[in-house]
């Protein structure tokens, strides 16, 4: 509700009206009362509502079935039955729609999965919903404010609707036994996260259990919503002009997006608001052209900056266009079974700077400043250079777009709740791992910025920055509360952190890089890590990451891995379109490299590791390349094929052959007698000894004095330094052992040309 | 010499020889850096432009040097940082740091030497500088704290770069690799090693931020090119005080090197090994037998010395050996004859011995068997033989199983030269069977 409101800019107040009725009467009127304005929409049950949803352009659709609060009044609920979005409904099952959908058809849901109570300050309007017989068409587009239900969605199969069910029944709908609502509630944890997340602070699961108490002496309510429009915090011109809107979590696009925008655009002139809102956009269209805009002075949490100020008059006038525009970007994606999913958040520019929290010290080690500042890149060759660099950040993080969202939620949903939970994360290196996690961790600090989700604090550790694994602890430690203390005693201190309860705990959010190197013989440094998670007040989130998918399972005991759980997520290698989109995304319009060569590039190395660094250090070669092999640094054009081919060669071939062929005469000789002697054994492997008979035969016939075994010995050391051949200990001297690290037909190839 | 001439440059050859060897034992000993780099003018380049940029932009780089031993990886990397420094704007604003993978032989000390190098130490005042764990921390946060645009750009130079890659969890190369990777003070890691496999001794995560560059130093050097090595190796420098002498010396020098004997030298130590070392060792050899009353290099001094530098090892000590050790090693010759190379004991090698003396000898009279056992004995401590059990302990002396580090050819060669070797010695080692 709080980032729903800060999206739209308004605020309500629900109130009840009327008096209470007694539980078999039913509740019959509810309303929206703006402020100031006689705007007051009434719902009554039986009709159908519009409920906030993580969506501000697509609204929950449901038929309100009955409205209740609980013995203090503080809480105004609403039973419901609820209708999906084609949107809604999971992506692989949109498919067996067999058609394609009308853009404002609904469903029927019939699954099990969603609370079906849900508090009333969440809805946002009615609508008019009409069921369409099967066979019978969709009614022409002419009627916009009506969605059409034909079938019915059990989340495995869409069905014919029973008419019946559409019928009027508000006043003939049974309440739902209360034990159905808990059943309901504990299957799902979506419906109830967002509920919750809508929901005061106060909503905790204790006041559930009083209203399931209550629910006999339910109350008839009258309730005033008013509508604040809160002018100072739009913010929405200055956004949308950013290009890139690089921390929403956008995943997929709605499959309605066809539809021609005008419509949505135009909202019908006069304002009506007791006719059903057929979308929620123009609903609030009505709201801005029949309120007056009010400052409130108990909006002083909003504060606003002056360029919002100004902006918020040209808001006014442009709100239908914009709302044009922002459908091509509000697109999230929600799937009923994990109904917990972000919400569209404005998209602000990110802080530069990740805000980290600073540790001051008494004495702060840094490195001397230089005293010529550094030079700034040239041309175009340098830029792309700069930003080819594996260190400069990048405007978006392409292609980890799914992983983002998932972890995102994962963390969001946890620091809403405050909760805590463990996620695991495996992939191999330059596959983006940190990267995506520190970029979650800056939409998530700017939008606790913003309000939208409470503070936390974010703390990262790597086990390959530390020189013991308890360090962990010392590090933890001090990072949260700047004590420098041992080991032991951090951990004494952490382990009573986590387990007592405090008021005003924010949420931690705690990063272990390279987790593997936590791994100590008793596992108890890992154990800890994710135990104090379950710990019911310690608000710690545990984000690890590894290299390898089943490290759980390889090293770890049982209740360590018990402990982890099951939310993992693996982070597959790129591919080389992906590849290709990190490099273009990161050139951002800096046209240095021929789209072939690019191309190329990212093949290889998708065929390869798919490690994105590799494929950016490739590229920075291959500019420098480029500027090598150019007369003038200034004349450089595009980087080319050849001078990636080159690159790439330099990185990727081995130096073995080339390294033979420069060997000196003598060691080149060692080498064909080894394999004349392993052929001769017919074993890879053959003493010094042996080999040096080889050697000296062959040095006959080849005409060149023999050497001694000392220099023998002296050339073989060489080639063994070199690891052309592996050796034994040289205090073995002649019994040493010789073998070939490289391929007998490798040797073969090398010292051909030569010989011949 | 006894002619002085008006001439100030003129000196006395004694004074003009110490000073050539003076300057070529500068060359060849103190590892005096060329003017140029020879023979790898593309890795030079690639090398300075990338410090270059490190030092100018503060663009972080990682960079390995591969080369066999002796091919000039920190010749080639000293040249480069010496120009590098000669650049006025760089000059104040890098700081090398030097590790050597032999010294530095685990990370705490790697750690200590880097703050060290660093002169971090006095920024934190009269703080114990306490832990390894603390170290790594404050030299990371130190290195965190920078900037790409306003810190000094840090230059670490490893050498002997695989070792360090045996260090516990690689932990430091993994720190230094990752900041080369990430958006902190601007690194260059630079590694030396002979090793051509070296990635493979890095693990996925350090390799995947290592940024592959590896500058190859093979070379591929003609003999013809090394010959002209070896003139101007030997030859003066321009600025030698005594005209006269520099042009006698620099002429000699040439005929020298059109000799065709000394060609032969040459050819057969370019055909062992190119690198430059063994070259300076063997000039040396050879500069040392100059003096004032041979005021040149003549050829004979080159075979000489080259023959001091090839000689085996093994040859001397037998030329040394009594002769009972010497008929100990040519038994034990025997016994690997029959028994194709399997490991003998004392008491085999004395049968072996008696049966000698029984049969054929007519000049070496019984040893008792405490001598034998003494001469035995003195062989394994010159490692002429070698024990083959690991536990020496438990089994008696004369069973234990030894083996013969020696080339039948060696044996021959030495029976060949040893001084006064009886006959009948000589005919018993020569003959097929004991």
């Amino acid at each position: 509700m709080v980032r729903y409101f800060t999206r739209l800019r308004v605020r309500r107040i629900y109130k009840w009206g009327g008096r209470p009725y007694i539980f078999d009467r039913k509740l019959k009127s509810y309303g929206f009362d703006v402020e100031g304005q006689e705007a007051v929409t009434t719902v009554t049950p039986g009709q159908y509502i519009l409920i906030e949803g993580n969506d501000d352009e697509y609204p929950f659709v449901a038929k309100l079935l009955k409205l209740f609060g609980d013995e203090s009044h503080k809480q105004k609920k609403a039973l419901v039955q609820w209708f999906l979005r084609l949107s809604e409904v999971p992506q692989n099952k949109k498919l067996l729609l067999g058609r394609s959908p009308h853009p404002q058809e609904i469903f029927y849901y019939l699954g099990r999965a969603c609370d079906d109570e849900i508090n009333a300050e969440s809805i946002l309007g009615t609508v008019h919903v009409q069921h369409v017989p099967e066979d019978t068409p969709f009614p022409e587009p002419g009627t916009k404010d009506t969605l059409y239900v034909k079938l019915s969605w059990d989340t495995k199969a869409f069905n014919v609707l029973d008419p019946v069910l559409m019928q009027d029944t508000s006043a003939s709908t049974p309440p739902k036994p209360a034990e159905s609502i808990h059943s309901a509630s504990k299957l799902s944890a979506s419906k109830i996260l967002s509920a919750k997340r809508r929901g005061s602070a106060a909503d905790t699961p204790g006041v559930r259990k009083k209203l399931q108490l209550s629910i006999g002496a339910s109350e008839c309510l009258y309730l005033r919503i008013r509508n604040y429009r809160a002018a100072a915090m739009k913010r929405r011109p200055i956004v949308r002009k950013r290009p890139i809107v690089r921390k929403r979590p956008i995943v997929r696009k709605r499959p309605w997006r066809g539809r021609p925008e005008e419509e949505i655009a135009r909202p019908p002139s006069g304002p009506h608001t007791k006719r059903p809102a057929r979308r929620y956009v123009w609903l609030w269209n009505l709201l801005d052209n029949t309120q007056e805009l009010i400052s409130d002075g108990d909006d002083d949490c909003f504060v606003p900056s002056k360029k919002e100020l100004q902006s918020s008059s040209n808001e006014e006038k442009t709100d239908s266009e914009e709302e044009t525009d922002s459908e091509e970007e509000t697109v999230v994606k929600k799937t009923r079974g994990r109904n917990c999913k972000t919400s569209v958040r404005t998209p602000h520019k990110t802080p530069s700077k990740k805000v980290t929290p600073s540790t001051p010290r008494c004495a702060t080690p840094c490195i001397p400043s230089r005293t010529v500042p550094a030079r700034q890149p040239g041309n175009i060759l340098e830029e792309a250079r700069a930003r080819l660099h594996v260190s400069s950040v990048p405007e978006s993080l392409p292609c980890r777009e799914q992983e983002f969202q998932d972890i995102y939620n994962f963390v969001e949903s946890k620091v809403m709740d405050g909760t805590g939970g463990c996620m695991y994360i495996s992939g191999v290196p330059g596959t983006g791992k940190t990267a995506t996690i520190h970029e979650v961790i800056r939409c998530l600090q700017h939008a606790s910025d913003m309000d939208e989700i409470p503070t936390f604090r974010f703390i990262e550790i790597n086990g390959m920055k530390m020189t013991d694994p308890h360090q962990a602890y010392v590090q933890i430690l001090q990072k949260l509360t700047d004590q420098k203390v041992t080991a032991d005693h951090a951990a004494a201190l952490l382990e009573k952190r986590f387990s007592n309860p405090a008021p005003k705990k924010e949420t931690t959010v705690l990063l272990v890089d390279e987790l593997d190197l936590l791994w100590t013989r008793k596992q108890n440094v890992m154990y800890n890590l994710f135990d104090w998670p379950t710990r019911r007040h310690a608000r710690l989130v545990v984000l690890t990451i590894a290299n390898t998918m089943d490290l759980p399972e390889r090293i770890m005991i049982n209740r360590v891995a018990s402990r982890l759980g099951l939310t993992r997520m693996s982070f597959q290698p790129y591919s080389f379109k992906q590849l290709q989109q990190i490099i273009t995304s990161r050139l951002n319009k800096v046209k240095a490299f021929e789209e072939d060569a690019l191309q190329l590039v990212s093949r290889k190395v998708a065929a390869l590791s798919g490690d994105a660094r590799r494929c950016l250090d490739i590229c920075r070669r291959a500019t420098e390349i480029c500027e090598h092999s150019a007369s003038h640094p200034s004349s450089a054009g595009l980087v080319k094929m050849s001078h990636v081919m080159e690159a790439l060669d330099e990185m990727f071939s081995s130096s073995y052959i080339t390294a033979i062929r420069c060997a000196s005469l003598q060691e080149q000789l060692f080498l064909r007698a080894v394999i004349a002697e392993f052929r001769r054994l017919g074993l890879e492997e053959a003493t010094f000894q042996q080999v040096f008979v080889q050697h000296r035969t062959l040095s006959r016939v080849e005409g060149l004095q023999p050497i001694s075994l000392s220099e023998g010995l002296a050339v073989c050391q060489r080639l063994g330094a070199c690891r052309l051949l592996l050796l034994e200990a040289s205090r073995l001297d002649m019994l040493q052992r010789v073998r070939l690290n490289v391929s007998q037909d490798d040797v073969l190839y090398a010292l051909k040309p030569v010989r011949d | 010499m006894s002619k002085r001439k008006v001439k100030e440059t003129h000196m006395p050859v004694g004074e003009c020889i110490s000073q050539v060897q003076m300057i070529l034992r500068e060359r060849f000993c103190h590892q005096r850096l060329p003017e140029k780099p020879v023979g790898m003018e593309s890795q030079h380049k690639h090398l300075l432009e990338l410090l270059r940029r490190t030092a100018v932009h503060g663009e972080s780089n990682s960079v390995l040097i591969v080369g066999p031993r002796g091919s000039g990886k920190t010749m080639l990397l000293n040249c480069v940082l010496r120009e590098l420094l000669e650049v006025k704007d760089v000059n104040k604003n890098v700081l090398p740091v030097h590790l050597n993978g032999l010294l530095q032989t685990d990370d705490r000390i790697a750690l200590k030497e880097i703050t060290r190098q660093l002169n971090l130490e006095n920024v934190v005042g009269d703080k114990v500088f306490g832990s390894f764990a603390e170290n790594l921390a404050f030299l990371l946060e130190a290195l965190k704290k920078g900037d790409r645009s306003s810190s000094r750009p840090v230059l670490f130079i490893l050498d002997e770069f695989d070792l360090f890659a045996h260090h516990k969890n690689q932990t430091l190369l993994y720190n230094l690799l990752d900041v080369s990777q990430s958006a902190q003070a601007p690194v260059a890691v630079i590694g030396l090693t002979c090793r051509l496999d070296v990635l493979e001794l890095l693990e996925k995560r350090v390799k995947s931020r290592f940024s592959h560059r590896q500058i190859h130093l093979l070379s591929s050097l003609s003999f013809i090119q090394y010959l002209d090595n070896v003139r101007s190796q030997l030859s003066l420098p321009q600025d030698f005080p005594d005209t006269k002498f520099y042009d006698e010396w620099n002429d000699s020098i040439k005929t020298l090197c059109e000799d065709q004997l000394v060609v032969d030298v040459l050819q057969s130590h370019y055909n062992s090994s190119k690198d430059f070392r063994s070259l300076q060792l063997l000039l040396m050899l050879a500069l040392s037998r100059v003096s004032a009353s041979k005021p040149a290099i003549k050829p004979t001094d080159l075979l000489e010395a080259s023959r001091v530098c090839m000689v085996d090892s093994k040859a001397n000590i037998l030329h040394g050996l009594s002769i009972l050790e010497l008929c100990l090693i040519i038994a034990m010759k025997h016994l690997n004859d029959i028994y194709e190379g399997e490991p003998f004991n004392f008491q085999m090698v004395h049968n072996e011995f008696k049966k000698f003396l029984q049969r054929k000898s007519h000049s070496i009279h019984n040893f008792d068997k405490p001598v034998v056992i003494k001469a035995f004995e003195h062989l394994q401590q010159l490692e002429l033989i070698k024990s083959m059990d690991s536990s020496t302990a438990k089994i008696q002396k004369e069973y234990q199983l030894m083996k013969l580090l020696l080339d039948h050819s060696q044996i021959m060669e030495a029976l060949q030269k040893y001084p006064q070797c009886p006959t009948d010695v000589k005919q018993w080692a020569m003959s097929a069977f004991g």
